[in-house]
């Protein structure tokens, strides 16, 4: 068995108020192989930027818990690592890709100077040197006028490029794993084709491992061979992605499945959605956190935690499983 | 939201503390206005610099006129010089910066931008000389100054405001409804700035408060009666030959006024502040 | 960065001027004091009035004289000082240099430690040094300029302190003078400056460290120094060098004014000071209006540096 590319097990972010904990990510364990892209979704608020920040270890040290039993990069422990080693990896060896690349990019710098910034801080090699990764990493993502867009500031870029020129800060170290969070969202559809095309041609090419986050099934479906279903802070459902389309087996599942609007020629049918209100993290119900929601619970439901049979990795978290 | 504000406010030991503070001394200055406290500043009562006395609690001065009263005359003083500037700069501020933002980019906020620009480069204490001139040296000629100076800070809040608020849906609403224009700048946007102008008006205040001082050491401040700033100007003088009464009766009040406004100001941003939660 | 930007600013600049060479005109000439009475003595016949009326220029049209005002100004013609005879343009060679170096540096440790506190304090948001530069801001705030320079003196120049450095004057002749009579007054302007600078970078850096693109840059494993000198700072030019400009022309004035009367150092600001209470109308009109035109001059200069730092500017995208 190889080792995966990422593998994270039992992570956990916690906030202390007083007497009270509000917990945010609960025993949150997965694993990506090399070249492998599995997606991680859920509603907005139920964890799934918490988890990343956890895993790169950017959430602030006061008034954040950050626990787990490890988070490996191929087969190296990066949470136990101080301040300095982490800031060796961040870049490196995991790379991340935000949602709104207007705002995480510098401003005031040229795309060209950021992403040699990045070379530079990891290989430490001369400016030439940077200069021309920076520029191979422009190529590779797509650009065909990589100069012009290295000479680039950030708002003289469309959205679509600027995403695009992201990737290629993300990539140009060639890093194991990449975590991609909601890069599409912001991006009109034709844009986000391009993007999703970029991410495939990485995985192949490189041998990446993404972690693709997002709320929004139907675009996973496109990238990811996995997927993982995430409610209130819980893994809910674990699985490949056309076993979860063809039949989901967790009930929270199956709801967000059903709320995709289908193009029909008939008359559209109406807009599904889940009854019943995602519950504050400080009134987390007992037992399964989706139980209150759920038209199969049953009374074990909301005393029990169910948790996700692990066959092969793969199950859902339910004591009724459909 | 004003209980909000209430409720952040009193949890703040700090702003608490300089809201007690500006309260005494508002206080003191009530009772020097109603005639009961600080009557006695100009009676020459002692030999000249007497030290700290049972008779004289922070000694003479150089007439021999009692220190602690000339003190407490000047809390009243401060707090006079304080409320008119601050209040008439504060009303000027807001209806110019409110009509500017109204009319943002017209004819009107144009000149208004001009009148602030032309202001904000003149050198103020030339402006005090120059103002203390023209009226052949009224007492009012220092307030009068400040205010005319001061206004200006107050209009670009307040017109950056008016602006962003103009822009909301529920002005919006009401012009589709067809308010008229000035009447909805009152009865709508104005409420929701007063947060500002709290914030504000306190910083004017200490502007004003320091500004008298230096405008008093320099001649052109209070013509009769005592302040602080007259106080700490005739100490500039005696503490070279060892006379400290002025100096610290003056400067500590100066102080700790000051410092409670500071507090409390900083307590009024914080607490007024609605995007940070109340953890 | 190109011309067209630059001839904008250049031309909103004229409207100010005009503006606060007309408000100081008005001000100094037109109300000032009527020499008519001091030149004559006593009993002047009608005659005489209109005459020396006619040679100080009062009896011509407002206009017309507010053009001269404008005309002395520009080249500079600035007349003669009551006080002394001496010419005003003199004067202001001898005394500029003067209060240049005697606020200066000030002016410059005053923003320099603002800044580094700031920085200091916007990084630790929150912990206990945080707390402490801002406590210690707050308490900087609270002191009247006047109560530090007169402690200044208290502790440093007389014999009840440690009597270290003079009281008064400035006989600059070499750098161990220079240090001995600009000390305690650069003291002082810092005591003075460093409470509101601190405040004022600290806000605007703790903004900026909350920003999105520091964000990425930890992701990508920034060092905090990289973070905040070359990313943090540059990102805050704006704001910071607009104070900077801003507060040039009022420290230069308001500061030169108060130290160098309480400190009898003969730069700009005692001069303009003694011309306050004399009425020299000579020496007001110039120094009034020449600085009137230097604020303006710091307002355009400020835009132009803001279209150097910061590239959306010229292009004509609205910063936020």
């Amino acid at each position: 068995m190889t080792t995966p590319a990422l593998k994270v097990t039992n992570l956990s972010v916690w906030f202390e108020n007083g007497s009270s904990r509000l917990t945010v990510v609960d025993q949150i364990s997965f694993s990506i192989n090399a070249g492998d892209a599995t997606g991680l979704v859920g509603e907005s608020g139920c964890g799934k930027t918490m988890t990343a920040m956890a895993i790169l270890g950017l959430l602030p040290e006061s008034g954040v818990n950050v626990r787990s039993d490890g988070i490996e990069i191929n087969g190296r422990d990066i949470s136990t690592l101080n301040t300095g080693q982490r800031r060796a990896v961040l870049g490196r060896d995991i790379a991340m890709i935000f949602q709104q690349p207007a705002t995480a990019l510098d401003p005031v710098f040229t795309m060209g100077q950021q992403i040699s910034a990045v070379y530079r801080r990891h290989t430490g090699g001369s400016k030439q040197q940077a200069r021309k990764s920076m520029l191979q990493a422009l190529e590779s993502v797509g650009f065909s006028d990589a100069d012009d867009i290295a000479a680039s500031y950030p708002h003289e870029l469309s959205g679509g490029m600027r995403q695009l020129a992201m990737i290629a800060m993300a990539t140009v170290c060639k890093p194991a794993v990449i975590i991609a969070d909601e890069p599409t969202t912001a991006l009109d559809n034709s844009t986000r084709a391009l993007i999703l095309e970029q991410l495939k041609h990485l995985r192949k090419l490189h041998r990446t491992a993404i972690l693709f986050i997002s709320h929004d099934l139907a675009v996973v479906r496109q990238i990811c061979r996995d997927v993982m279903v995430m409610y209130c802070g819980r893994l809910m459902e674990k699985t490949d992605c056309q076993s979860l389309f063809a039949h989901a087996r967790h009930p929270y599942s199956a709801g967000l499945l059903s709320c995709i609007p289908q193009i029909s020629d008939t008359q559209p049918p109406p807009i599904k959605s889940i009854p019943g209100q995602i519950p504050a993290p400080a009134d987390l119900p007992l037992g399964c956190h989706f139980a209150p929601r759920c038209n199969r619970a049953e009374a074990q439901c909301r005393t029990s935690i169910p948790q996700l049979d692990c066959d092969n990795g793969t199950g859902a978290a339910c004591f009724r499983p459909l | 939201m004003i209980r909000d504000t209430w409720k952040k406010l009193k949890s703040d030991r700090y702003g608490m503390t300089g809201l007690i503070v500006v309260m005494i001394f508002a206080m003191i200055a009530l009772l020097v206005w109603s005639g009961l406290l600080g009557q006695g500043w100009s009676d020459v009562t002692g030999n000249r610099f007497e030290g700290v006395s049972s008779k004289h609690l922070f000694g003479t001065n150089l007439l021999g006129q009692d220190i602690l009263q000339r003190t407490l005359f000047g809390t009243a003083t401060a707090f006079e010089v304080g409320l008119v500037v601050t209040v008439s700069s504060t009303l000027l501020g807001t209806v110019l910066g409110g009509l500017a933002g109204w009319y943002a980019h017209g004819w009107l906020d144009e000149i208004i931008l001009w009148l602030k620009g032309v202001l904000d480069s003149i050198p103020f204490y030339l402006f005090a000389a120059a103002v203390a001139f023209a009226l052949q040296g009224s007492p009012w000629a220092m307030h009068l100054a400040m205010i005319v100076t001061f206004w200006t800070t107050t209009a670009r809040i307040i017109r950056g405001e008016v602006m962003r608020i103009k822009q909301r849906e529920f002005i919006e609403a009401a012009r589709a409804i067809g308010l008229p224009g000035l009447k909805t700048v009152f009865r709508h946007v104005l409420p929701n700035t007063v947060h500002v102008l709290l914030v504000q008006g306190t910083i004017v205040f200490v502007a004003a408060i320091n500004t008298e001082v230096i405008l008093s050491f320099l001649g052109l401040g209070i013509q009769d009666g005592v302040s602080w700033g007259l106080m700490l100007a005739e100490s500039s003088q005696e503490v070279l030959a060892g006379h400290f009464g002025n100096f610290f009766a003056a400067g500590a009040s100066l102080f700790l006024l000051l410092m409670g406004f500071n507090l409390l100001a900083d307590a009024l941003q914080d607490a007024l502040d609605t995007r940070r939660a109340l953890i | 960065m190109n011309g067209a930007y630059l001839t904008r600013r250049l031309l909103y600049g004229i409207p100010l001027v005009l503006g606060v060479t007309f408000i100081s005109f008005l001000l100094m000439v037109y109300f000032g004091p009527d020499k008519t009475y001091e030149l004559i003595g006593k009993n002047p016949t009608a005659e005489q009035i209109t005459e020396v009326r006619h040679a100080l220029g009062y009896d011509r049209p407002f206009l017309l004289r507010y053009g001269e005002y404008l005309r002395e100004l520009i080249t500079l013609d600035l007349g003669i000082s009551d006080s002394n005879g001496e010419p005003v343009s003199s004067i202001l060679i001898r005394t500029l240099p003067v209060s240049i170096a005697l606020v200066v540096p000030g002016f410059v440790l005053g923003n320099l430690f603002g800044l580094g506190l700031g920085l200091l304090a916007a990084w630790y948001r929150g912990k206990w040094l945080d707390k402490l530069v801002m406590s210690a801001s707050v308490v900087g705030m609270s002191i009247s300029f006047l109560v530090i320079i007169i402690g200044l003196q208290i502790l440093l120049c007389t014999p009840y302190g440690l009597n270290m450095f003079p009281v008064r004057g400035w006989q600059v002749h070499d750098p161990g003078s220079y240090f001995y009579y600009v000390a305690v007054p650069t003291l002082a302007l810092v005591l003075v400056t460093l409470g509101y600078n601190t405040r004022f970078y600290r806000a605007i850096m703790a903004d900026e460290i909350e920003r999105d693109h520091i964000r990425t840059l930890r992701a990508y494993g920034a060092r905090p120094t990289e973070l905040l000198f070359k990313h943090v700072l540059k990102n805050s030019l704006i704001p910071i060098l607009t104070r900077i400009m801003f507060s040039v022309p009022f420290v230069l004035i308001s500061g030169s004014l108060l130290l160098e009367s309480y400190f009898g150092i003969p730069g700009v600001g005692l001069v303009t000071f003694n011309a306050i209470t004399s009425g020299d109308q000579p020496i007001l009109k110039a120094v009034v209006g020449l600085t009137g035109v230097l604020f303006v001059l710091a307002l355009t200069i400020n835009d132009i540096l803001y279209g150097v730092v910061d590239p959306r500017v010229t292009k004509g995208v609205t910063t936020s």
